[in-house]
């Protein structure tokens, strides 16, 4: 593999060992020591033959930049490498598997992933590590500037737009795509396997590898939602279950559900036909087979509803228990309910008003610790486990759906007008899923699956049989890109323009496109720069781009992981599972912000605002705001918040269910922000868990135990880098509230960034960053563009990543600048015809060794 | 196409690109198809692990005095009338019990872990290894025995092994102690750290081994629509190759033996239905019955189905969930399982709980008459089969877990002797007896599983 990831795991170890090899640098005396191993390099020497005059810094930090030459000789520049790189990268020691003791500033062009490896530990500040000398002035910046201009001008000679197999439509994309075209909400996950990711995304074509059981999974799903969308008169009895999570919350009310309710759920289910199905509810019980919540003043009682409407009022009863013949479940009668989407919920009927907390305050009010859920004096409420319906009994036959008004434009009125009519239908259909008008075979193959099944049941039984043929077909489930049959290998073409509509709408909306842009595409208008731009406006306008928030967003900022951690119950006992995902909501709105309103890419970082509902700003401490709508808060002045290291997603995504974790957040700062994750723990380091927890009588903070744990040099070597980051966040706790001890003891959070700056806290942490932009805007690019493109960003696709970037910087970092500069790019709008079947920089198609 | 070519994927070949999650494809990708069934020659039994939780009233003093579970004669003339097992008396020939092992590994570690016997002992059944305690998703205990076998012999199926279960699972009971969830839910792991979901909608189970359809003319109609889609998509591949690079065109190549993949599977269905037995239930379930009997009929029903339709050949199965109050009126008491467990050591309070033991294993004999129903080429089913039924719990009443329940049921292809009662020696670990097994079934290399000391004749009660 070579991807970018992989290239700057190896720089940073390289770095990590460099430093164990040195005596803690601050305890060395500066300039009058000769260095304890590289006795052939002499720091007095690392300063270029040029500026002999430079000041010469040492210690932990970087020297003050001084005006200095803007260009140096290339032989300047080898020296400058061969003596401040080349003592840990020789060939003996070989630090971060990387040798510079034949760096040759004349060759570098035949070495462009070397050249780039350097620029981007260059341009982080990250080389030398801190402690090690380094040239004086802004030598360095001149040497990242050389190589990059050589690397840009080595690219505008051959340039490489890459090239990847083609995608697959993935779970998320799939449910928009069947949406669009059907008017159905499904759940993909409930057919399609998991999506593998790779580089953050989950639509990365080379490891989305074919498999049998994936290709069942796709006809199991084309069946099944061709019946849900055409309606299933025939449909067989069978029952399809809702979990609700232990966390959730039973007193906040939940989305969908009716006014004057609580907790239970409440989801969008689509009906196969007309008839009288049943409604099961299973309540929690407490270990000895109790209900959970039986202390309770009175019975509760479960309202079902179907569309806001009451059908059934189910009593809970407190003597309720495992042991009874039904257990924990309490069911409905038969309730009528017709064919197609209905909201169904089941939900507490809200009694009273006001604290509900007694005696001991309940645990957040879910149901993270099961034992007092029969406890006098604490007011629990009983959990709804398990929501389940079971039906069609007696079906009636299927009545009108929004999915069938969709797909029937046209009713025959007389048998000879049938053909005609599905005719009509499947050509409007098989356009949209094929993102492309149908050629007359592409017809003829659907229309022989209408006729068989027309045969078998008549005309809607046809038009279904071709609507599950529509699912199947490899046009609707791959995004195949057309190649030119005269395209000679090793040459760059144009995507064609049907193709390009889908690469942009896939892009910006996480769906197929509209039929504006296939018209476009087909007309060969995309070609046009001013038109593909204009489309990306008008794109970036419609409510659909906010996928750019919750698919390429939430996966670079790892928003799912939140889901992992279950923070502690008795230490952080208002964590409940709305408050995760109101979490993940605010920064999926804070990003849609920056992108719709045009905001600065910086503002991630800088921004003074954020995203909440009622819930998450009492948990913030931010106060007037009602309700459960999020709207835009200013962050008060004291609140140590700033920019997504104020984000409550974050912060808990970082750390550990019983305490934080300034590595895990300076790791995910490094690696998600800075794109230079560091390499991961060598073996059989000592766990942080073995550290005491206690020491002379009283419990250690984290960083206190950190500081323990990072006595061994090798562990110090890399957490010099992670920690202080992580340390600057400590103030936020393992759920991002605001607090200033940790078990009793005032916290410590000060440390040195890497270049040597003082940080305490998340705003001097973020100044700290911002003093170096570049790292952060090209890693923001380069995620981009692997989402854009389904495929990771190598090396040859740095020059395009800069040019993006000066492109951007030009109007401070816009961030719809970013999305046009990528779908301007070569990479996205070219590809390179392959020299042959060759695969071999491809994982999961190198021939297995056996 | 990797399991076209015979050759397998290195697992760490194929986790090269990706950074984090793997989901159900790599399966048939890794797996060399054709050689399993050169190895398997349809010789490799089947496999049916069923755990029982709470262990069993005759695991104390005063049960095994009067012989409630383990007979009290070791070898071939032993009496199961004082045992719980006395349901099994017209199978003693396909019975192989094996006494006085020990779960050591579902015993606590640390202080912190006393108390938590419930909540991580069915992960320790079929691994023999210790859960490490975390209520994240750090979880690990070890690879179960199931998983082992259906690594190496059930990929030639088309399902490679199914979990099933009857208890609810993530009830509130579960995940205290500062256990997740998993440990008390989940039996089969497929590695250490990867928990097998279990399906208790007896619905669901059916439709993954034999389609989606409430009546078998349903699922015949949907095969023959699958098929003839499959044929369709199968053209548009190939007209879709013309206009394609070769790297696209290598990968449709691909999905065209996948193709081919899929309707062999429907073809074997069909060739099995075709042959003239009733192997289809008539109607599929609608869901999960009330009754806990019907319920794990229901299960016994599929999985004999699976095994006649050879869909799949791994089941593991829970039968019951620690910590659960179920009642079961038709075993004589009417006292919850979990407080029957705790029976105090009483002469009134393990009988109590020794109807409830002997209850669930009567659930047995309808199962195995099943399968000795079944006919497949020179033997009936149950000669096939290998069962294993037991507890990683011993006495219920301290959460011990020293000489737990352990019985093996049917012959595993003619290689497990029968109507035999092996006492251990003292302190043996149940991973010997397990070890043994995973050599009855053709895991001869296997050398360790969690602490083993050695293996444990299955066939000798010297």
């Amino acid at each position: 593999m070579k991807s970018l990831v992989a290239a700057s795991v190896g720089g940073l170890s390289l770095l990590a060992v460099a430093i164990i090899d040195r005596p803690d640098p601050i305890a060395t005396p500066a300039l009058t020591s000769p260095l304890a191993t590289s006795a052939s390099f002499d720091p007095l020497l690392s300063d270029p033959p040029l500026r002999p005059s430079a000041p010469i810094r040492r210690g932990l930090g970087h020297p003050v930049l001084a005006p200095a030459p803007t260009a140096l000789a290339a032989s300047a520049l080898t020296d400058v490498v061969k003596k401040t790189c080349a003592g840990c990268h020789s060939d003996q020691r070989k630090q971060g598997n990387l040798s510079l003791q034949g760096f040759d500033m004349t060759n570098i062009n035949g070495s462009p992933e070397l050249a780039e490896k350097m620029i981007g530990k260059l341009r982080a500040g990250m080389m030398p590590p801190p402690g090690r000398p380094r040239p004086g002035g802004d030598t360095l910046n001149v040497l990242a500037g050389t190589l990059e201009r050589m690397m840009d001008a080595r690219y505008a000679l051959n340039p490489n737009p890459g090239t990847r197999t083609f995608q697959r439509l993935n779970r998320a994309e799939y449910e928009r795509s069947v949406k669009d075209l059907l008017g159905v909400d499904i759940k993909a996950e409930s057919w399609l396997p998991l999506d593998t990711k790779s580089a953050n995304f989950d639509n990365i074509a080379d490891v989305q590898t074919p498999s049998a059981t994936l290709l069942d999974s796709y006809l199991d799903a084309a069946s099944e939602i061709s019946r849900l969308a055409v309606g299933d008169p025939k449909a067989s009895v069978s029952t399809s279950s809702y979990r609700i999570a232990r966390l959730a919350s039973q007193v906040d009310p939940v989305e969908g559900a009716p006014a004057g309710t609580r907790g239970g759920t409440s989801v969008l289910h689509t009906f196969p036909a007309d008839g009288q199905y049943v409604f099961t509810i299973t309540l929690h019980a407490i270990p000895t087979g109790q209900l959970f919540g039986s202390a309770a003043p009175f019975d509760e009682k479960i309202e079902i509803s179907v569309n806001g409407e009451r059908m059934s009022v189910l009593e809970v009863d407190r003597g309720m228990s495992q042991a009874d013949p039904n257990g924990m479940e309490i069911r409905t009668k038969p309730i009528s309910v017709r064919a197609g989407p209905q909201r169904i919920t089941a939900a507490f009927v809200r009694t009273f008003e006001g604290p509900v907390n007694d005696n001991i305050a309940p645990i957040g009010h879910s149901i993270a610790d099961t034992q007092i859920g029969s406890q006098a004096g604490i007011t629990t409420q009983s959990h709804v486990q398990m929501f389940a319906v079971t039906g069609p009994f007696n079906p009636t036959g299927v009545s009108d759906t929004p999915s069938r008004r969709r797909i029937f434009s046209c009713r025959p009125l007389a048998p000879e007008e049938a053909r005609p009519c599905a005719e009509k239908i499947m050509t409007r259909l098989g356009a949209q899923a094929y993102r492309r008008p149908l050629a007359p075979n592409d017809l003829k193959g659907l229309l022989a699956f209408y006729d068989a099944g027309a045969k078998d049941g008549g005309f809607e039984l046809g038009v279904r049989t071709a609507v599950e043929a529509l699912l199947a077909s490899p046009h609707f489930i791959f995004r195949v890109e057309e190649m030119p049959a005269v395209a000679k290998p090793g040459s760059r073409v144009a995507v064609s323009g049907i193709d390009l509509a889908s690469r942009l709408s896939f892009f910006v909306w996480g769906a197929p496109p509209d039929a504006q842009l296939v018209s476009l595409g087909r007309r060969g208008l995309l070609a046009d720069t001013t038109v593909l731009i204009a489309q990306t406006k008008r794109m970036l306008a419609d409510k659909r781009s906010n996928a750019l928030s919750t698919r390429f967003a939430a996966q670079w900022l790892r928003l799912s992981d939140i889901e992992k951690v279950h923070p502690d119950a008795l230490q952080y006992p208002d964590f409940r599972e709305q408050l995760a995902s109101d979490m993940v909501q605010e920064t999926e709105m804070f990003f849609d912000h920056l992108v719709r309103e045009n905001r600065s890419f910086l503002e991630l970082y800088t921004a003074n605002w954020t995203y909440v509902n009622e819930d998450l700003a009492k948990h913030y401490g931010i106060p007037g705001v009602v309700g459960t709508n999020f709207r835009r808060v200013e962050y008060p002045a004291t609140s140590g918040r700033v920019g997504i290291f104020g984000h409550g997603s974050v912060l808990t995504l970082t750390s550990h269910a019983n305490r934080t974790s300034p590595v895990l957040r300076g790791k995910w700062v490094m690696e998600v922000l800075m794109g230079t994750p560091p390499p991961p723990p060598p073996p059989d380091v000592p766990d942080l868990e073995k550290t005491g927890e206690s020491k002379e009588g009283r419990l250690l903070t984290t960083r206190e135990r950190m500081e323990e744990h990072r006595a061994n040099p090798s562990c110090r070597s890399c957490h010099v880098f992670i920690d202080p980051i992580g340390l600057a966040m400590d103030n936020f706790d393992v759920n991002g509230q605001w607090r200033i001890r940790e078990n009793g003891t005032p916290l410590d959070t000060r440390g040195d960034f890497y270049d040597g700056t003082k940080i305490t806290n998340a705003l001097e942490l973020q100044k700290a960053l911002l003093k170096r932009p570049t790292p952060l805007v090209r890693n923001f690019t380069q995620n981009l563009m692997a989402y854009a493109l389904g495929r990771r960003v190598e090396y040859y696709d740095h020059p395009a990543v800069r040019k993006i970037e000066a492109q951007v910087k030009a109007n401070n970092y816009r961030m719809q600048d970013f999305i046009v500069g990528v779908v301007k790019s070569d990479a996205f709008r070219l590809k390179k015809v392959m020299e042959q079947a060759d695969s071999g920089t491809r994982g999961v198609s190198v021939p297995g060794v056996h | 196409m990797y399991f076209l070519s015979g050759k397998a994927m290195p697992r760490r070949q194929f986790l090269q690109n990706l950074s984090a999650t793997i989901a159900l494809p790599y399966l048939d990708a890794m797996i060399p198809t054709g050689r399993g069934s050169r190895i398997l020659a349809n010789k490799a039994p089947r496999l049916v692990a069923i755990e029982m939780v709470h262990g069993a009233a005759g695991c104390n003093e005063l049960g095994s005095k009067l012989n409630l579970w383990s007979p009290a004669a070791a070898g071939k003339q032993f009496d199961l009338a004082p045992t719980a097992m006395s349901s099994l008396e017209q199978y003693r020939d396909y019975l192989t019990i094996i006494s006085n092992t020990d779960v050591r590994e579902a015993e606590p570690s640390s202080p912190n872990e006393i108390g938590g016997d419930h909540f991580r002992s069915s992960a320790t059944f079929l691994t023999q290894a210790h859960a490490r305690q975390t209520e994240g998703s750090d979880v690990r205990v070890g690879t179960s025995l199931d998983q082992l076998y259906a690594k190496r012999f059930g990929q030639d199926t088309p399902i490679p092994s199914m979990q099933l279960c009857i208890e609810n699972v993530d009830q509130a009971g579960g995940c205290a102690y500062g256990y997740a969830c998993v440990y008390t839910d989940s039996i089969s792991w497929s590695s250490p750290t990867e928990p097998l979901p279990v399906i208790r909608d007896p619905r669901v189970a059916f439709e993954k081994l034999f389609g989606v359809g409430g009546t078998s003319s349903e699922r015949a109609e949907r095969r023959r629509t699958r098929r003839s889609i499959l044929d369709f998509v199968s053209g548009e591949m190939s007209s879709l190759k013309v206009n394609l690079g070769p790297d696209d065109r290598q990968r449709l190549d691909k999905y065209l033996e996948d193709i081919r993949e899929v309707e062999r599977r429907i073809q074997r269905v069909e060739a099995r239905n075709q042959s003239g037995d009733p192997r289809e239930l008539p109607e599929a379930p609608a869901g999960v019955p009330d009754a806990f009997a019907e319920h794990v009929k229901l299960m016994f029903d599929i999985q004999a189905l699976a095994f006649a339709a050879d869909i799949t050949r791994v089941f593991s199965f829970k039968m019951g969930r620690d910590g659960s109050s179920r009642t079961y009126p038709e075993s004589g008491t009417d006292k919850p399982f979990h407080p029957a467990s705790h029976h105090g050591g009483t002469e009134r309070g393990v009988k109590d709980f020794n109807m409830i033991n002997k209850y669930h294993v009567s659930m047995l004999p309808y199962f195995l008459d099943k399968l000795k129903s079944i006919q497949e080429n020179d033997g009936n089913m149950l000669d096939k089969t290998m069962i294993i039924y037991g507890s990683p719990m011993g006495d219920s009443n301290l959460h011990n877990h020293r000489r737990c329940p352990l019985i093996l049921l049917g012959k595993a292809e003619g290689q497990l002797a029968g109507n035999l009662h092996i006492k251990a020696p003292d302190g043996t670990p149940m991973a010997n007896a397990m070890l043994s097994m995973m050599h009855t079934l053709g895991l001869n290399d296997q050398t360790k599983f969690g602490d083993a000391t050695g293996a444990l004749n299955l066939n000798s009660y010297a």
